[in-house]
C-alpha cells in the first residue's frame, strides 16, 4: 500500500517506522527542513519537505495513487484540511486524522474524514478502564459520535441491585445489550435481576450517559 | 592504494567519459571491476517499479557508451540501471551492497544564482558514503580541455 503521512513529529516518525516495517511504501510530508533531514537520515528517502495542506505539494508526491492518507500534525486544523484535500481532490479511499481537541471529533466526521484518532480520548478511556472505581467506561463510539457503547459497573450499594430490569427507568434511546454477572454473560430481558458488581453493556447517546449511569449506580 | 571494486554513477554528462576512463585505469592495476550504474529518479506520482521507457532507453545508451570505453581500455565492467526516488541514497546503497572501495563521481561546472552549485547528489554521497569518494569536476566554460 502507498501511505502518505502528514507531519513528521514523534507520532509521524514512529508511525512511519512501523508502516515501513510492515512493508508499505510510505512518504512523510514535513514542513520543517531540519526535521525532514533527520527523518531522511534515519529512515531513508521517505521524507519530502512541504505543506500537506497544499494541493500542489500533494499532487507532486502522488497523492492520487495513495491508498491511505494519515494526518498526524499537532494542529487539528491542518489535519482536517490535509485530509479533506486528499479525500475530495485526490479521491484517496481512506483518510485518517489525529485529533488533539476531542471536541473536534464530530466535526471531522461530518466533514468526511473516514477515521479520527483522539489521543486525549484514548488516554481517558484507558484511565476509565484502569481505575476500578470509575462506574462508566466508554468502549466504542458509533455513527461519528452520535452513539456510544459503554460499560457500567453496578455498585453493591446501588438501589437497583436485586430489582428486575423492567422496574428500572432508563433514559430514552439507551439499550441494555448485555449483563456480565455471577452467572456469566447474558442478554437481559425484562425479568433479568440486576446483580451487585455486574457489568452492564449498553448503547446510549452521549447526552444520556449521565442519566444512564445514575439509573444504574445510585 | 589498490582499488579493486569501483562504482561509477553516470548521468549523461560531459564528464562521464572521463570518470569511466579514470575508474578503468585504477581498476586495471588491481585487475578489479568497475560497476557503472545509472540511477533513474522515479517521480512519486509513479510506483517505484513503474516502467519508465524513455528514461530507461536513455540510461541504456549511457551505459552502452560507458561499456565501450571500458572495453577499449581492456577493463572488466558491469553495468546496471537502478530506479530510485533519490539519486544520492541509491548510489550510497549500491556502494554498500557491492562493497566497493571507491566511488568516482563526475560533476559539470554549473552556476546557480551566480554561485557554483553542486546540486544535492554529490554532497549527499560525500556525507554518507562509507568508502572513498573521488570527485571529478568538469572544466569551466571556455577552459581548455
Amino acid at each position: 500500500m502507498y501511505i502518505i503521512v502528514v507531519g513528521g513529529g514523534k507520532v509521524g516518525y514512529y508511525l512511519t517506522l512501523a508502516l515501513l516495517g510492515e512493508g508499505h511504501e510510505v512518504l512523510v510530508l514535513e514542513k520543517d527542513a531540519k526535521r525532514c533531514e533527520l527523518i531522511a537520515e534515519q529512515l531513508g528517502s521517505v521524507c519530502v519537505r512541504g505543506d500537506g495542506c497544499e494541493a500542489r505539494t500533494l499532487a507532486d508526491v502522488g497523492t492520487e495513487r495513495a491508498d491511505m492518507f494519515i494526518a498526524v500534525t499537532d494542529e487539528d486544523e491542518d489535519n482536517l484540511v490535509a485530509c479533506q484535500v486528499a479525500k475530495h481532490k485526490f479521491k484517496v479511499p481512506r483518510t485518517i486524522a489525529r485529533i488533539n481537541n476531542p471536541k473536534n471529533e464530530a466535526l471531522f466526521k461530518k466533514l468526511g474524514i473516514d477515521v479520527t484518532v483522539s489521543s486525549t480520548n484514548l488516554i481517558l478511556e484507558h484511565i476509565e478502564e484502569e481505575v476500578p472505581t470509575h462506574p462508566l467506561v466508554h468502549l466504542l463510539t458509533l455513527r461519528g459520535g452520535a452513539l456510544e457503547i459503554v460499560e457500567v459497573r453496578i455498585p453493591s450499594n446501588s438501589s437497583v441491585v436485586g430489582k428486575r430490569m423492567k422496574e428500572i427507568v432508563f433514559p430514552p434511546e439507551s439499550v441494555i445489550c448485555l449483563m456480565i454477572g455471577g452467572r456469566g454473560a447474558q442478554v437481559p430481558t425484562g425479568d433479568t435481576i440486576l446483580e451487585a458488581e455486574a457489568q452492564v453493556i449498553a448503547v446510549t447517546r452521549p447526552e444520556a450517559e449521565g442519566a444512564l449511569r445514575a439509573a444504574l449506580t445510585e | 592504494m589498490i582499488y579493486s571494486k569501483l562504482l561509477v554513477p553516470v548521468r549523461g554528462r560531459k564528464v562521464d567519459d572521463d570518470i569511466v576512463k579514470s575508474a578503468c585505469v585504477l581498476a586495471r592495476r588491481a585487475k578489479g571491476v568497475v560497476y557503472i550504474v545509472h540511477v533513474i529518479q522515479v517521480s512519486r506520482t509513479l510506483p517505484l517499479d513503474a516502467e519508465v521507457t524513455p528514461e530507461t532507453r536513455s540510461g541504456e545508451d549511457m551505459l552502452a557508451n560507458a561499456e565501450k570505453i571500458a572495453d577499449v581500455m581492456d577493463c572488466q565492467a558491469e553495468t546496471e540501471i537502478l530506479q530510485a526516488r533519490e539519486v544520492g541514497p541509491a548510489i550510497v546503497d549500491e556502494a554498500v551492497e557491492r562493497g566497493v572501495d571507491m566511488i568516482i563521481m563526475g560533476l559539470d561546472y554549473k552556476k546557480r544564482f551566480g554561485e557554483f552549485d553542486m546540486g544535492d547528489t554529490v554532497p549527499y554521497v560525500l556525507r554518507n558514503a562509507p568508502c572513498r569518494v573521488l570527485l571529478w569536476r568538469g572544466p569551466m566554460e571556455g577552459e581548455e580541455e
